[in-house]
């Protein structure tokens, strides 16, 4: 039997299936319908300093091949996180990765912190998808040289594997990688969703309640690949690819681009068993193509 | 809740549009409750991308059916309505809460469009457990509303309404409503469901007399087990505002705590 075990840098996986951020809460609404065990690791939803409420609705709507959304990361914030849903998350025997997001370079340093107390974290994931309130709402992604402070800030916080998830809504995913790497993180997550919008023509008026919303699903595939295959060869750091991943062929692309471990997001509401079939999928493409390890084929896109 | 393959027994156009499909799924005649749903996955590919949710109609836990009653408004119903005899289809289920009784009498259920699918399975189980029952079912036309006779079994006290008059009494089914609480009829306990502008105006209008009344609600939905937060509705209760889930704290909520 060929192997799915990874090591991205720091972070050993014994699967590199990943759940995305945001698409599996914190695991218990799936519990009951799979099991947890057959994922790599959990990547929960984004956690905020503070609770947040969330976006008005209609938060989401299906486009071709997609789903905008606009959740606006409704969260029961760190307090509740570390109370509630930490100790049960630790009885699961999985790799479990935290996915963090601020207002301000000081709300993550903070819950890095405080999450660095806490036993049974496998790594912490900065969502730099979000507007910094302090810098008149330029996205962390988006600006190098803050991406740089706030990553470094945070390195110093927080001991474990750094993992920096990117907005693809930049003008070079590259140059924020390298800004992450610079400031200590040693995966790069990719993709985040991409920017869009719905109009509804029968009221004239945009479709969602936040107006725009983040664009998943595999309408958004191609945009991934060339992203990851780009950071890549670029930087050479391990990467965590996503974006319309479905099927087993799918997560091979991601892999052959230069992801060493990938994350399967939308794909769960459709068919909660994504991960596990793509693990059995993956083994067998291993063994009829001989090979002993997945490890072989990250990057082999690459001439 | 699981995740099954439900057989298609029966799939038949009721009327134009309108479509009753019979599921053969011993676990979800078991288990599902009025007011509860389905999450199906119509097709395998991405168009359409996510499942549906329906409510479910009815269920028979003796034969091991389940109802379903859709209309024809998009593609994954489009898809629906050509499944075929036999057939095994992808649903997770029974999904979300459920009407609660408090056997005050008489139930009066009111309907509005397509919204009618939970209160027929509801009216059933009323029936079954000896309730009088008044059923109100409004629609634009005549054209839209489905002939209860085929869903339901004798007893209830049905009134039809239309906005244009095309059937039943003309006007709006708050209107017709609000005609019959003038003219004597005094409810035990109100549900309903339907869009939700009428919705809002029953509850609007239920404000002086108080009667209670459950309404289930919908909202776009992703994964309808509670991972995605995507169905949110504002609800006040113990004196604050929170966006609660349609799908697991939902859909079926009291008028008073929702924030119309």
């Amino acid at each position: 039997m060929p192997f799915l075990n990874v090591k991205l840098g720091p972070l050993e996986l014994n699967t590199p299936l990943l759940t995305a951020s945001g698409t599996f809460g914190f695991g218990e609404e799936y519990a009951s319908l799979m099991q947890l065990e057959g994922l790599g690791g959990l990547v929960t939803k984004t956690l905020t300093l503070l609770p947040r409420a969330g976006n008005p609705p209609p938060r989401l709507v299906e486009t071709p091949a997609g789903l905008l959304n606009a959740i606006g990361l409704q969260n029961p914030g760190l307090e509740h996180f570390l109370a509630a849903e930490l100790p049960r998350l630790r009885q699961w025997n999985l790799p479990l990765i935290v996915s963090i997001a601020g207002d301000t370079p000081e709300e993550y340093v903070q819950m890095a912190e405080a999450l660095c107390r806490e036993k049974g974290i496998a790594a912490l994931e900065l969502n730099l998808s979000c507007p910094n309130v302090k810098k008149g709402g330029v996205l962390f992604s988006a600006d190098a040289a803050l991406l740089e402070t706030l990553v470094s800030r945070v390195r110093l916080a927080w001991e474990g594997p750094l993992i920096a998830k990117l907005s693809p809504n930049v003008t070079s995913i590259v140059e924020a990688a390298r800004a992450a790497a610079a400031g200590g993180a040693e995966i790069i997550s990719a993709i985040n969703t991409l920017r869009g919008m719905v109009i509804d023509v029968a009221a004239r008026r945009p479709l969602l309640g936040n107006l725009s919303g983040g664009l998943s699903g595999p309408a958004i595939r191609p945009v991934a690949i060339k992203m990851v295959y780009d950071i890549y060869a670029a930087t050479g750091l391990p990467v965590i690819g996503m974006g319309g991943i479905m099927h087993t062929a799918d997560a091979l692309q991601f892999i052959l681009a230069g992801a060493a471990a990938v994350a399967v997001g939308t794909a769960n509401f459709v068919e909660p068993h994504t991960i596990p079939q793509i693990a059995a999928g993956l083994h067998q493409y291993l063994e009829e193509a001989g090979l002993d390890n997945l490890q072989e084929l990250v990057g082999a896109a690459h001439l | 809740m699981k995740q099954c393959q439900a057989r298609v027994l029966d799939l038949v156009e009721v009327k134009g549009g309108f479509f009753s499909l019979t599921l053969y799924e011993p676990y979800l005649a078991a288990t599902a409750r009025p007011g509860q749903f389905i999450h199906l996955r119509v097709g395998s590919g991405v168009a359409p991308l996510l499942r549906r949710p329906f409510s479910v109609a009815g269920a028979d836990p003796a034969k091991g059916t389940l109802h379903l009653l859709f209309r024809c408004v998009g593609e994954g119903t489009k898809l629906l309505s050509r499944s075929r005899e036999g057939e095994l289809l992808d649903c997770l289920g029974p999904l979300g809460n459920c009407f609660i009784s408090s056997g005050a009498e008489p139930a009066v259920l009111l309907a509005g469009g397509g919204g009618i699918a939970p209160l027929i399975f509801l009216a059933e189980s009323l029936r079954a457990a000896g309730r009088e029952l008044y059923l109100f079912y409004g629609a634009a036309k005549s054209a839209d509303l489905l002939p209860l006779e085929q869903f339901l079994s004798p007893g209830p006290v049905v009134k039809y309404a239309t906005e244009d008059g095309s059937a039943g009494e003309a006007g709006l089914l708050t209107a017709v409503f609000q005609r019959a609480l003038a003219a004597g009829l005094f409810p035990g306990e109100l549900f309903a469901c339907g869009p939700r502008p009428f919705l809002a105006a029953l509850a609007q209008q239920n404000q002086r007399r108080g009667y209670p009344l459950q309404v289930s609600l919908e909202e776009r939905m992703a994964c309808a087990v509670g991972a995605c937060q995507g169905c949110a509705v504002l609800i006040r209760r113990n004196g604050r505002e929170d966006y609660l889930r349609v799908c697991r704290e939902g859909p079926v909520f009291q008028s008073t705590e929702v924030v119309w």
